[in-house]
């Protein structure tokens, strides 16, 4: 246990790694929208201006009514009476109507600004998970082998989410933020530059502060990560093998266990949440402090009659609208800082090398009488150091059916993951008709093939859309014949839906034997020139498995096809029994050669039948 | 779930916070008012000192407050998880199936951490947010109730267009869920079933499909972005109104002389409070619905009756006891929201040095006969006794102690391969666990590893193939020593030789214990005691090979089409 936590917090750490070449590739991703994203700081910068001016023309009004007043005032104190205090509305009108078109404009930029983040943002992450999904159809299925499904997915999920959310809020927020801060300052030095250097100050001691609180939180906010993730982990883990649980009595110690996670969780995120949410008060503290220098500077400065009283007021307003953005972006930067780290995970599964078309531009065979040779191959997988097929040879004429059996490990499936150029070899070859595998593209290739696999795929829609995906070209007819012949119609026309019932998720509202029906009927309707059968039938009881074995002699007849099987009475017929163990061929021969032989095949074979004079039958 | 004296400190933290708040600009406003207009320099000096003591205390209150809000909200949430931890796991396969296990693991994760999330908002601004209102709103009316009427008219302006956008925006946001899980869906299938759409050529189709789940979730994540746009914009339009009608309307009270032109500043810096807090109000309102059903998912799940539970004083199996006995007596079940019975007139005994066999097609019924016999789902009627107990009268714990369970899907967990295979008898030692292997055959394999037992075993098994999980699991499940075995269709992966040798080293290992096994091979269940033969839910036979080869129908075309009807 101990080792893996170590691995996996080394892993929970979501740091950049380089965080700006990160970000310009993003900028260079987001480049196509170039013109959106100029809009975007235009009507940013636009609104933020507008908004910077507002306060001073709303302050005109308030002299404008302030002078009318105190020219009043003085005719009172003159003696004369005065009823209407001589307002200048005429001006009053005029600055109202340029607030109104102020406050309009800043209203309008605004929303422009917020609505193009909105279309922008959602369309670059469309973006990425389109190339994220095509970038899935380029990879060899060796990344597919060596990465788990959880990882790939939490790239393509949580960090895509992370993503869109910083884009749609953050991004706004953050040019925002910049803009207000450098028009406030522009504003701000235009009135009194030693009254913008107090401001610099005190808002540059709150900055000191989240210089020195952000790090914690980051660290808290990446350790909250990792700790999630594997109570995530665990809890998956443990309700979906409930079942076990129970049968060992284990309830209460795997509640401990993930109490304990939960503990920790707890933890950590209070501490999270603190760290982060003592940003704001340290900001508005500084805030306050800075509202008091400024009183007491300007007081003193009104005094000596330096400084106008407007000027003080001005900067107290000042002091506020500046720590706005400083709070902002510094609520910003850890954010961001996870996004980068987010973005940088999706771009490395980008990156990732896509197959490689090695042409082996050898000469095509014309006069073989064989539709599968092969020559001499040598393979492994990459993670093993020595080959796991040495010099595997074997021959099949069209129309054959080939039988391979062997021990678990043996390479049965290997070399169907050959045949289908799932892999390529690394020495000798495998040649169609004569011509080297490696020189037919591969889809053209797959063409030829039509596969049944032990683990039955299925996706979430009717049973006959997932029949009807082994050829898209399929009638209706077609369809139901390939489900006649596969006994699927059979339990089919039980279920209250018939053909239209979907399989959920897991498909738990069919049985694994059902299920494997299904991909039979689908491969059948693929109708190919090759068919494998990759232990097609292990889970269909073998009365079904009987039927269905009828249903392929038709099916096969004229047809070749690779069968691999733990039952070797499904295999009886085969033109050749290929006996395979640690990725050699041990045997090759029909079932009558073989078992004359007494090698390997006759031992499991005998295994497999204990007492042959118990089951004679007849 | 809060801790009320917390909460009660918070609260005063809280208030600190906010009296603070609004009194930094009004000590600012008496500094200038009254020190510098006078020239007082004591005065200036004195509410200077003032106005830093209550920055300190307002700054020192308000990280109080975050320290409280985040401690209990976080709190909540490990309060929440651990009695749902506990829940579930004691669920039956009832209440499991009921719910399905994807959503029991979002309500025990992603909900609670929305709880947490909304609950720290509502510690922090809740009741911050109200509070600025309230005071700036008495300090309106109570200075000039004329005025103030503007606040009368803009409020409801703003609730309203507030609710507006909610209405628009929030089943938009429910439908951007459905997405999403549709969206992952269709992404996590090109990710399993790669090889499948590689061979059959259906990359294209696949990216088709994507690309309309993609393109429909922009749409809708668009358009609700676009009105959550207009928040923004709404409110810059509000409060510019706002301050626009006190100045129109402020300067018609001044210059009839009805109104001092200092209350105007005043005013205008009230109705920013107000409007602003109203807003931020609105900002966690909208997560309160979402809070709301994530408790209440929560509590279906807390609230559900377990529907196995122990009884008061069970009666207690001796596991030690000399002879054991497990008897099915005429029993029927059916699974829970069904009609027809999964089994029915179930009927059989095995003891101990018996091995029992069941055999029957797919769907006919075998798994569902072992998971009663462990009691993950109750009958309907009949009994099933061991000892002549009724399991339903024991507890559950007594139950599974005395029954090993090799199951079908041969689950294991992250871990070692010790790990996983003391998880039914923790005091078992290295010696014990290996010779289990030896029985289930999976020590040659264990043997190669370099950490041997100590080797990792990654979530769910999966670097190990079939074959090497389902030796793994029996020899968890032999390792339990207990006296009745059951192992559910567990031989399925293995090669024919592998599971004629597991059967043999079996053979001395068993002779104090009930065995049944439960199989689709032919060969597995040849030399049992008794074999069963299940169809369509009911016993169809019943007898030895020779018995049920001679006089069973069922078990005669099982065998043939075992063996081809080939003469050998």
């Amino acid at each position: 246990m101990a080792k893996n936590d170590k691995e996996t917090s080394d892993m929970g750490v979501r740091k950049a790694n380089n965080f700006f070449g990160t970000v310009a590739r993003l900028l260079r991703y987001m480049s196509t929208r170039l013109w959106a994203l100029v809009a975007i700081v235009f009507f940013a910068a636009g609104s933020a201006i507008f908004a910077a001016f507002t306060p001073s023309v709303l302050g005109q009004a308030t002299t404008e009514i302030f002078e009318g007043f105190r020219e009043g005032m003085a005719l009172r104190e003159a003696g004369q009476t005065v009823d209407v205090f001589p307002i200048d509305f005429d001006a009053i009108r005029r600055i109202v109507l340029i607030l109104v078109i102020l406050y309009v404009l800043e209203a309008v930029f605004r929303y422009l600004q917020r609505y193009i983040t909105a279309v922008v943002s959602q369309r670059t992450v469309y973006d990425l998970r389109e190339d994220l999904k095509a970038k899935l159809g380029t990879l060899p299925i060796e990344y597919f082998d060596t990465h788990s499904v959880g990882d790939v997915m939490s790239r393509a999920v949580n960090d895509m989410e992370q993503i869109s959310n910083t884009l749609q809020r953050s991004l706004s927020q953050f040019i925002l933020a910049v803009v207000t801060f450098i028009a406030v300052l522009v504003a701000m030095l235009t009135v009194d530059v030693k009254m913008t250097l107090i401001v610099f100050v005190s808002i540059g001691l709150s900055a000191l502060f989240i210089a020195f609180i952000a790090p914690k939180s980051q660290r808290q906010f990446a350790k909250q990560q990792r700790v999630v993730g594997e109570l995530n982990d665990r809890v998956e883990e443990i309700y979906s093998g409930h079942t076990i649980v129970k049968t060992y009595n284990r309830e209460d110690d795997e509640v401990s266990r993930l109490v304990e996670h939960s503990d920790e969780l707890y933890e950590t995120s209070w501490r999270a949440q603190f760290y982060s949410g003592i940003m704001m008060p340290a900001v508005n503290f500084a805030r306050d402090l800075g509202i008091f220098a400024i009183t007491l500077y300007g007081g003193f400065g009104v005094l000596q009659g330096v400084i106008p009283l407007g000027n003080v007021q001005a900067f107290i307003q000042y002091v506020n609208r500046f720590s706005q953005p400083v709070r902002q972006i510094a609520q910003l930067a850890n954010s961001i800082q996870i996004t980068v780290a987010s973005v940088e995970r999706v771009f490395e599964l980008l990156d990732e090398e896509e197959m490689e078309d090695t042409e082996a531009n050898r000469p095509v065979k014309d006069d073989t009488p064989y539709i599968v040779e092969f020559e001499n191959v040598q393979f492994k997988y990459s993670d093993m150091e020595n080959l796991l097929m040495t010099d595997f040879n074997l021959t099949v004429e069209e129309g054959q059916m080939i039988a391979i059996v062997g021990p678990t490990g043996a390479g049965k499936s290997t070399l169907i993951n050959l045949l289908e150029r799932f892999y390529d070899v690394n020495g000798g070859q495998i040649r169609y008709k004569g011509k080297d595998i490696r020189d037919i593209d591969r889809e053209e290739l797959r063409e030829h093939f039509s596969m049944v696999l032990q683990d039955t795929w299925l996706f979430n829609g009717t049973i006959w859309d997932n029949i009807a995906y082994g050829n898209s070209d399929a009638t209706a007819e077609d369809i139901q014949k390939a489900a006649r012949t596969a006994y699927v119609d059979e339990f089919v026309r039980r279920l209250p839906r018939g053909y239209d019932t979907i399989l959920n998720e897991e498909s738990t509202n069919i049985s694994q034997g059902q299920r494997q029906l299904i991909t039979i009927a689908r491969a059948f309707l693929a109708d190919p020139e090759i068919l494998i059968l990759d232990e097609a039938t292990s889970s269909v009881d073998t009365r079904t498995e009987a039927l269905i074995q009828t249903a392929m002699e038709n099916v096969l007849e004229g047809r070749t096809s690779f069968v691999v099987a733990h039952r070797l009475s499904t295999i009886q017929d085969a033109d050749k029994i290929v006996v395979m163990d640690q990725g050699d061929v041990v045997e090759i021969g029909t079932h009558d050669e073989l078992l004359a032989k007494e090698g390997f095949y006759a031992d499991i074979y005998n295994a497999q039948f204990a007492s042959p004079e118990d089951m004679s039958f007849a | 779930m809060l801790r009320p004296g917390r909460i009660a400190w918070l609260f005063v933290f809280l208030v600190i916070q906010a009296v603070a708040m609004l009194a930094i600009p009004t000590l600012s406003a008496e500094i200038i008012d009254n020190g510098v207009a006078t020239g007082n320099i004591d005065y200036i000096l004195k509410y200077g000192g003032i106005m830093v003591a209550v920055a300190v205390a307002g700054f020192i209150g308000s990280i109080l407050n975050v320290y409280f809000a985040s401690t209990e909200s976080q709190r909540v949430g490990a309060k929440l998880r651990n009695p749902l931890f506990d829940k579930i796991l004691n669920f039956s396969n009832e209440e499991i199936d009921k719910f399905g296990t994807s959503t029991l693991m979002t309500r025990t994760t992603s909900d609670v951490l929305q709880i947490q999330q909304a609950l720290v908002m509502i510690l922090r601004f809740m009741i911050l947010d109200p509070l600025r209102i309230i005071v700036a709103a008495t300090l309106a009316f109570t200075r000039e109730p004329r005025l103030a009427v503007v606040f009368v008219i803009i409020v409801p302006v703003l609730i309203v267009s507030i609710i507006f956008i909610l209405r628009k925006v929030n089943p938009l946001f429910r439908s951007l869920q459905i997405k999403t899980d549709r969206l992952n869906r269709v992404f996590r299938e090109g990710l399993t079933g790669i090889r499948v759409i590689r061979a059959f050529n259906r990359e294209d189709y696949e990216e088709e499909r994507f690309a309309e789940a993609n393109e429909d979730y922009a749409q809708t994540a668009t358009s609700a972005q676009t009105y959550m746009a207009l928040t923004n914009p709404l409110m810059i339009l509000l409060t510019s109104a706002t301050s626009i009608l006190i100045i129109w309307f402020g300067a018609q009270y001044v210059s009839i002389g009805e109104m001092e032109v200092g209350n105007l500043v005043a005013f205008t810096s009230y109705s920013t409070n107000i409007l602003m807090g109203i807003m931020m109000l609105s900002n966690i309102i909208t997560m309160i619905p979402r809070m709301q059903v994530a408790v209440e998912r929560i509590l279906q799940v807390l609230d559900e009756p377990n529907e196995i539970v122990d009884k008061e004083r069970p009666a207690t199996l001796d596991l030690d006891a000399d002879e054991v006995e497990l008897e099915f007596d005429h029993v029927d079940f059916s699974y829970p929201g069904t009609s027809k019975l999964a089994l029915e007139d179930i009927d059989f005994s095995v003891k101990d040095g018996e091995k029992l066999a069941v055999i029957g097609g797919t769907g006919t019924g075998k798994s569902t006969l072992a998971n009663l016999i462990i009691r993950l789902y109750d009958i309907d009627s009949g009994s099933i006794e061991i000892n002549g107990i009724d399991i339903r009268n024991m507890s559950q714990e007594n139950l599974r102690n005395a029954i090993g369970f090799a199951t079908q899907d041969a689950r294991l967990f992250s871990g070692t391969i010790r790990e996983n295979l003391t998880y039914g008898n923790e005091e078992a030692s290295d010696e014990e666990l290996w010779h289990a292997l030896e029985v289930a055959q999976g020590a040659d394999f264990v043997s190669e590893l370099p950490e041997g037992l100590g080797a990792r075993v990654e979530q769910g098994g999966d670097n190990f193939s079939g074959g090497q999980r389902q030796r793994l699991s029996i020899a968890r499940a032999l390792v339990t020593d207990a006296r009745i075995l059951v192992f559910d269709d567990s031989f399925s992966a293995l090669d024919f030789k592998t599971d004629a040798d597991l059967r043999e080293a079996l053979e001395p290992e068993t002779t104090d214990k009930a065995v049944i096994i439960i199989a689709q091979r032919i060969s597995t269940v040849i030399d049992a005691d008794e074999i069963l033969v299940l169809e369509g839910g009911k016993l169809v036979g019943k007898g030895t090979h020779e018995e049920l080869k001679e006089n069973n129908e069922v078990y005669q075309e099982i065998l043939e089409s075992q063996m081809k009807g080939e003469d050998i």
